[in-house]
């Protein structure tokens, strides 16, 4: 579904990801981690082309994005739930979770993926009508990633959703993390937390200062004598 | 008490000539953080096209209007394609300056094209006074007063319901994420840019049948009173510039008629340099916390 081949990004000078190759297949959940640094959130929204790659080639379903513009990622049928939530503060719940609507116009098929939503996140339904900017940190991360279901990605890309949550909040973001795996959506999770970004992946990438150093089988990383010392504490 | 209540209604008037002004500074600052100086050039711009328009036909008042803030409207859209957007990422001087530099370009463009002696408006709206008991209200006033009331409420369907409204807000709040929601922001930033043009164009057009002529140098006070009136409702916020305006043509007015019509600007300007002490951010402006 998704193909990346030897990209190089560059902030100004700054060589951040250098000859990146990896690929998510339809049906998985593929997680990306490293430290904080390595670049992963690089490689995310250069996916979503907020960012250009100097050389490389991405493909989406064996089409190159080189020449589409950054707004039209989600026609294709990508979604991003953006590191920091990126919530519109002032809109309500319900105005932003449109806005993930916002290029669809099957207006009944938006109200079953509302209904959807809200039966994942019962309690966003409780706060409909209160500015985004108002909601709780938790609350504000399962609005971002509800706002990207409803434009009924094939694959959905997430930046570090349990960065800031308190340990109770991130097992539940990470159960509905699974439940989207299970509804048939795609899923490229980028995380810090690699103990929980493993035992949710089918497959795994470690990124270390802009290159990738392993990759593998999920369960088979969360094994590796090497991976439980750098990432897993011991 | 009659003579105070012609004053309000007066004061109303001009100040929704300022509220419609104020708007095109408003939306502009609140999608691209910019306070586009060329405004009150583009209000100018409109009000010459009307002016251009009904000496050169027969049209009636409204047609003339719409041509005018058609005709803004595409100016405002050239404006930011070749003068702002070439700036977008440069720091936020640099987009300042250019917009000092354009609105010193179209005051001499039109100098140079329709000289420096003002023109006579034509007479658009018939004017006769209309009595309400034994207040008595221009006709300009009233349909100044009118248009614009009826303009701010369409900004504010079409911003509150319809999807390119939707997309402005969500542009001027996060860029980056609405590109994720599939949003063309070129295009939002070009669509706002028309709105405030069209809306500045209404305030000049209006402006110029008030006063009767229109002139290369006729943006700048208005402009700058708008600009004023923006800043004092908190810049950014539509609502904000609706209000500023108002409060500016009312304590313009009530001055000019109770204290001093020289005094009057300095007054006004006064009140800004009073509000920005005690509430920088305007009358109806927050301090925004983000949550981390």
């Amino acid at each position: 579904m998704l193909k990346i081949e030897n990209i190089d990004v560059y902030y100004d000078k700054i060589h951040a990801i250098k000859n990146v190759s990896f690929e998510v297949r339809a049906g998985e959940v593929v997680s990306l981690i490293g430290a904080n640094g390595a670049g992963k959130t690089t490689i995310l929204k250069t996916i979503s082309k907020l960012m250009e790659p100097t050389h490389g080639v991405i493909l989406f379903d064996d089409q190159p994005l080189s020449k589409l513009a950054p707004h039209q990622m989600v026609y294709l049928g990508m979604a991003h739930v953006p590191e920091g939530r990126r919530v519109f503060a002032k809109m309500t719940v319900e105005e932003n979770l449109y806005m993930g609507a916002y290029i669809r116009k099957d207006k009944t098929h938006i109200e079953k993926d509302l209904e959807r939503v809200f039966e994942y996140f019962p309690r966003l339904k409780e706060r409909t009508s209160q500015p985004a900017g108002t909601l709780s940190g938790g609350e504000q991360q399962m609005l971002a990633i509800g706002r990207a279901l409803m434009s009924k990605p094939k694959l959905l890309l997430m930046d570090e959703p349990s960065m800031g949550l308190a340990p109770l909040l991130v097992q539940e973001i990470f159960n509905i993390i699974q439940e989207i795996k299970k509804s048939g959506t795609t899923i490229l999770l980028v995380e810090q937390n690699a103990n929980q970004a493993l035992q949710i992946a089918d497959r795994a990438y470690v990124l270390e200062t802009g290159k990738i150093t392993m990759s593998g089988n999920a369960k088979e990383l969360l094994n590796d004598e090497s991976i439980k010392k750098a990432y897993l504490g011991g | 008490m009659i003579l105070f209540l012609q004053q309000i209604i007066n004061g109303l008037s001009v100040g929704s000539v300022y509220a419609l002004i104020a708007l095109g500074y408003t939306m502009v600052y609140g999608i691209i953080k910019l306070i586009n100086f060329a405004h009150g050039e583009v209000m100018m711009a409109g009000a010459y096209f009307a002016f251009v328009v009904a000496i050169s036909s027969r049209f009636p008042f409204p047609i003339v209007l719409f041509i005018s803030m058609v005709m803004a409207a595409i100016v405002g859209i050239v404006i930011e394609k070749l003068a702002y957007k070439p700036l977008r990422n440069a720091p936020r001087i640099s987009a300042l300056i250019t917009a000092i530099g354009v609105s010193l370009f179209l005051q001499n463009l039109t100098l140079v094209i329709f000289k420096a002696d003002p023109k006579i408006m034509p007479v658009l709206i018939e004017k006769k006074p209309i009595n309400i008991g034994s207040l008595q209200i221009g006709t300009v006033t009233l349909t100044t007063l009118i248009l614009a009331i009826v303009f701010m409420v369409i900004l504010d369907v079409f911003i509150k319901k319809t999807k390119p409204g939707k997309a402005m807000r969500a542009v001027s709040e996060d860029k980056d994420a609405s590109v994720l929601m599939g949003i063309n922001v070129n295009k939002t930033i070009s669509i706002t840019f028309a709105i405030g043009s069209a809306l500045g164009a209404l305030g000049g057009v209006l402006y110029g049948i008030t006063y009767t002529q229109v002139y290369p140098t006729m943006g700048i006070m208005p402009g700058l009173k708008a600009f004023v009136a923006a800043v004092l409702g908190g810049i950014g916020l539509i609502p904000g510039a609706v209000l500023g305006g108002f409060v500016i043509g009312m304590i313009e007015t009530i001055s000019k008629a109770y204290i001093s019509s020289q005094w009057s600007d300095a007054i006004v300007f006064g009140l800004l340099i009073v509000v920005l002490l005690f509430k920088p951010t305007g009358i109806l402006g927050k301090n925004e916390k983000e949550k981390v």
